[in-house]
């Protein structure tokens, strides 16, 4: 069943790797990469089942906070691009 | 049984990400993707966190899921919040579909500050009028649909303030009592005809 799950979301890294390259705005590539983050997340909790590694959750956590923090400063920057 | 749990625990997770997935592809606005990704895969990750637990059964497993879970929980509805409002002022087009943009006209560009327009500015015609209810008066003890304001002074009440009590877009089944006050909306003629016979 892991596989499957392992299966669908690669699925879903796909379908939001193709909004990342065809946009159109900015703001849709930046949400298709929050998303690939998440995923990832998912991704490699399911893997440290897989191979029965509770360690790679930390690695999870980190995932968590680095990916939030990316889409803060890219709505902080688009924010200031667009100007007053 | 606890690997069946946690292996249909992690399928609904999967599929919740793989559904984010069509709808960041199949959306026709930013704002309305946006909204399918974020509700969906918080949801898929809660899922898959709570499986993964499941399976390995241990506290230490049990605390960093409950940290990725608490940390996407918190993060994405401020991320959503922050690239939305990033992009509405950058410009990015609400899809054609669309039939309400509450935000039309209220964000100052200059300082983004988010404020209501006056009435005044919005409609010069209009006024928005407070008219007590007396002891006296033939309204009250009345429903608002009894007193048929509309029919006879093309007023509408905005609201009916009770005490410190504010029933707003009030329904025509409200019952006024005495002591009430009135919010109304109309043209100054219209206004005063209906505060005349509002307060008796």
């Amino acid at each position: 069943m892991a596989w499957i799950a392992l299966l669908m979301m690669s699925l879903a890294i796909g379908l939001a790797f193709i909004r990342l390259a065809y946009g159109p705005t900015l703001s849709d590539r930046v949400i298709a990469m929050d998303l690939i983050g998440t995923l990832a997340i998912g991704i490699i909790a399911v893997y440290a089942m897989v191979w029965n590694l509770p360690v790679l959750l930390d690695a999870a956590i980190v995932l968590a906070l680095i990916g939030f923090l990316g889409t803060i400063a890219f709505a902080y920057y688009l924010e200031r691009r667009a100007g007053p | 049984m606890r690997e069946i749990l946690s292996g249909v625990l992690i399928l609904i997770g999967a599929l919740f990400m793989l559904l984010g997935g069509v709808g960041i592809l199949r959306m026709p606005d930013l704002y309305t993707r946006m909204s399918a990704t974020t509700k969906v895969v918080t949801l898929g990750i809660g899922s898959i966190m709570l499986g993964v637990t499941i399976h390995f059964g241990e506290l230490g497993v049990l605390t960093r899921a409950l940290a990725v879970i608490a940390l996407v929980l918190l993060t994405t509805p401020v991320a959503a919040h922050m690239i939305g409002r990033a992009s509405y002022f950058a410009g990015v087009p609400l899809c054609k579909e669309t039939v309400v943009n509450e935000l039309h006209g209220h964000y100052d560009l200059r300082t983004h500050e988010l404020e209501s327009i006056p009435l005044a500015e919005l409609e010069p015609q209009l006024l928005i009028m407070r008219v007590p209810i007396s002891h006296w008066s033939a309204i009250a003890e009345k429903t608002l649909a009894e007193t048929e304001l509309r029919r006879h002074y093309k007023v509408t009440v905005l609201a009916v303030r009770r005490g410190s009590y504010v029933i707003p877009n009030p329904d025509g089944d409200v019952r006024l009592l005495a002591g009430d006050e009135l919010i109304l909306i109309g043209t100054p003629e219209q206004l005063s005809e209906a505060a005349k016979a509002v307060q008796g």
